[in-house]
């Protein structure tokens, strides 16, 4: 049997084609037109000009939902390569149980994000959380984990990384075991103390790792969806209201879909800068 | 041979696709009725549409609603996808107008005889409650749930109190007496009430909405496309709330994923509905007594005590084929007999005049006395202001409302003419 040499590879590459023109073009496409449009999904969509756009400028909680994605990232991302290069470091050497130590720190990764946060809700329980239980033991004062404006944020960060790590830990002895041994060997017939081998041959060595964390990182830091969403609600006072539930509240739970629509277009142009920045600095200064 | 196959694939995968998002409903002499998905209604439902189906042509398909985050969810994306149901059963009050404005709703009072039945199930003030902006009326209200107070009667016997809390300085004086550090660790452990501190709008119905109701005696928080509630009545409803916080007579930390903690004696009261009676049927331990009071109002209230009715509602789509024969269904299903088989098989409430005395229904009072206080309060209780803005509204409150009231970084007059403000800016938009 012939093959019609014409029709063929169209035919073959028509799933992707249709996927990607229906679950790609289309909705990018349909998303920039509804940012000229207010739209509840019910009613027929009405022309609004540039009026999305000047409410999105005016809009107090979208600005403060942007600064807390920031401070998210910025606790996040260092706590995040800090802890993870420690890890990976420690899990780098020949120590007893690596291979369960190695599989523990892995755990959370797999584990879904809803799980992780209502377990982490009950721990941060501010009269019968553990952590609180464990400050009151040693006689601290206890902490507002969730309920303390000034905290909350932070409280999500740090479980945010204890969710990730292990995916990080992950790449870094990747990169770890990539650093040729010469090296080292070569260091200590100097004379370089630990440390210096650490910052003039691992960090320099791993430098594409870093990179590859510090984008997958910021990506995930700017998804910050479910953690606020199922803890606080992006309470308390709006501290925990991250970019993507604000544009989630206004298309879901108020139907604004014209708006939702703009806040997402701007953060997405936002994410774009932040990762040509982040590739222009972080490449080559590390 | 293989291409041949290969467009046989892609057919068989277009049309299966396509008939599987199509509308399944081919039956032109089938009606289709969504109720709520809760065990009690769907055995109600059960019984009502066979009872229909053993005698009319047209048939009753009945099903609850599919499964998804939230109903409203559920049925906003029915309505996108042109698959409603013809009749629905338990839409809030609060989105009706939001379908109403979009014009998927039939107008229940073009239909034969809706006005007299409605004037005959409800009083006045309830028909000016559910008409729309535009003077229809689009919805049936069904069922209510009213908010009240919830107490412990053995705490407050041992309180040695005149009377069970009913006042602000009455509920304030009780909290103070009640509340304590039980550890002795410096923090208190042993809380009056507890309400929900998310800001999540609809948690307001459970706190500042019913005593909104209460103060303003079924007072509106909408009234002609601007904020309404920038009055002293939501003033003091706040500074009663805040002081309950400031206090510690109210729990700030989440309790809702402990052991149920009025049951476990860590509070004394909380703001609830008869789903209450039930649950705390089932799980209360042995001598544990509890009985129910009206919300609390401020200490120079007079007139009668509202609250919030919580009102689930039931609507004809503008898709079904047979409105008539649909309201002829409905006017079935919420006879009076029929609303006593829902008041038994759920212990919901029909929202029917005069429930409380009617002989009908004595026999059900008789056996459940504390349903009885809610039938009572059933007399003066509001659902909602027709707005297509509602939650947004709520959302706006409640973000005064934990500003305010759970973290005091604003007085009551400041937080209450913000939301007023902001209120008054949505509809300018």
């Amino acid at each position: 049997m012939k093959f019609n040499n014409k029709i063929t590879p169209y035919l073959l590459v028509s799933p992707y084609i249709i996927h990607f023109l229906v679950f790609v073009a289309f909705p990018v496409v349909f998303s920039i037109v509804l940012t000229f449009h207010k739209w509840n999904i019910i009613s027929p969509m009405e022309y609004t000009g540039l009026s999305n756009y000047i409410r999105l400028f005016k809009d107090a909680v979208f600005l403060q939902s942007l600064i807390n994605t920031l401070i998210f990232l910025v606790i996040h991302i260092p706590l995040q390569i800090i802890v993870a290069l420690f890890l990976a470091e420690v899990l780098n050497q020949k120590i007893k149980f690596r291979g369960f130590f190695r599989a523990a720190f892995f755990l959370p990764v797999i584990v879904s994000g809803v799980v992780v946060t209502i377990l982490w809700q009950q721990l941060y329980g501010f009269d019968t959380g553990l952590l609180n239980r464990i400050l009151v033991s040693i006689g601290l004062d206890k902490i507002g984990w969730l309920t303390d404006p000034n905290v909350a944020m932070p409280s999500i960060a740090l479980m945010a990384t204890w969710k990730n790590v292990g995916l990080y830990i992950v790449l870094f002895l990747v990169g770890l075991q990539t650093v040729p041994e010469q090296y080292y060997e070569a260091a200590d017939m100097e004379g370089a103390s630990k440390w210096q081998k650490f910052f003039k041959i691992t960090l320099p060595m791993i430098n594409p790792t870093i990179f590859m964390v510090v984008i997958l990182s910021t990506i995930g830091g700017f998804s910050l969806f479910i953690e606020p969403y199922i803890m606080t609600g992006g309470g308390p006072l709006n501290s925990t209201i991250s970019a993507v539930l604000y544009i989630y509240k206004q298309g879901f739970f108020y139907y604004h879909m014209g708006y939702s629509a703009t806040l997402g277009f701007f953060f997405a142009l936002i994410i774009l800068l932040v990762i040509v920045i982040q590739k222009r600095f972080v490449e080559r200064d590390i | 041979m293989k291409l041949k196959f290969l467009s046989s694939v892609i057919i068989i995968f277009a049309v299966v696709l396509m008939t599987g998002c199509g509308n399944s409903r081919s039956d032109k002499n089938t009606l289709t009725y969504w109720s709520s998905n809760n065990s009690y209604e769907i055995k109600f439902a059960d019984y009502i549409t066979k009872k229909w189906n053993s005698n009319d042509s047209v048939k009753i398909s009945f099903q609850p609603v599919p499964e998804g985050q939230s109903s409203e969810e559920v049925i906003l994306a029915a309505v996108v996808g042109e698959t409603t149901p013809d009749i629905y059963s338990n839409m809030w009050q609060g989105d009706v107008e939001v379908y109403a404005d979009a014009g998927i709703l039939v107008p229940l009072d073009t239909l034969d005889g809706f006005m007299e039945f409605i004037y005959d199930r409800c009083d006045s003030l309830v028909v000016e409650e559910i008409t729309s902006a535009d003077g229809h009326i689009y919805q049936i209200p069904w069922k209510i749930n009213p908010i009240m107070l919830i107490y412990n009667e053995s705490i407050i016997e041992n309180l040695q109190l005149d009377t069970v809390p009913g006042t602000y300085s009455q509920f304030t004086d009780a909290a103070e007496k009640f509340k304590k550090d039980i550890d002795g660790d410096g923090y208190i452990d042993r809380w009056f009430g507890y309400a929900e501190v998310q800001v999540t709008w609809w948690q307001r119905f459970f706190d500042f909405y019913p005593l909104y109701l209460a103060a303003t005696g079924g007072g509106k928080l909408i009234e002609n496309n601007q904020a309404a509630f920038n009055n002293e009545h939501a003033i003091a409803v706040f500074r009663f709330l805040r002081n309950l916080y400031a206090n510690k007579y109210f729990a700030m930390e989440r309790l809702s994923a402990r052991q149920d903690v009025f049951l476990s004696g860590t509070i004394a009261t909380r703001f609830t509905g008869p789903w209450e009676i039930s649950h705390s049927e089932k799980y209360k331990p042995e001598g544990f007594n509890y009985n129910f009071n009206h919300i609390p109002v401020p200490d120079d209230h007079v007139g009668p005590i509202y609250t919030y009715a919580d009102p689930k509602n039931i609507v004809i789509f503008n898709t079904c084929k047979h409105p008539e024969t649909a309201w002829k269904f409905l006017k079935e299903m919420i006879n009076e007999k029929n609303d006593l088989k829902l008041l038994e098989i759920s212990n919901q409430l029909p929202r029917r005049k005069e429930i409380d005395v009617n002989p009908l229904f004595s026999e059900y009072f008789k056996a459940n006395p504390k349903m009885k206080k809610f039938a009572a309060q059933a007399k003066y209780v509001k659902g909602t202001d027709a707005s297509p803005v509602l939650k947004e509204v709520f959302d706006l409150i409640s973000q005064q409302y934990e500003s305010c009231v759970v973290y005091r970084m604003k007085s009551p007059e400041q937080a209450i003419q913000d939301a007023a403000d902001a209120v008054n800016l949505l509809f300018l938009e």
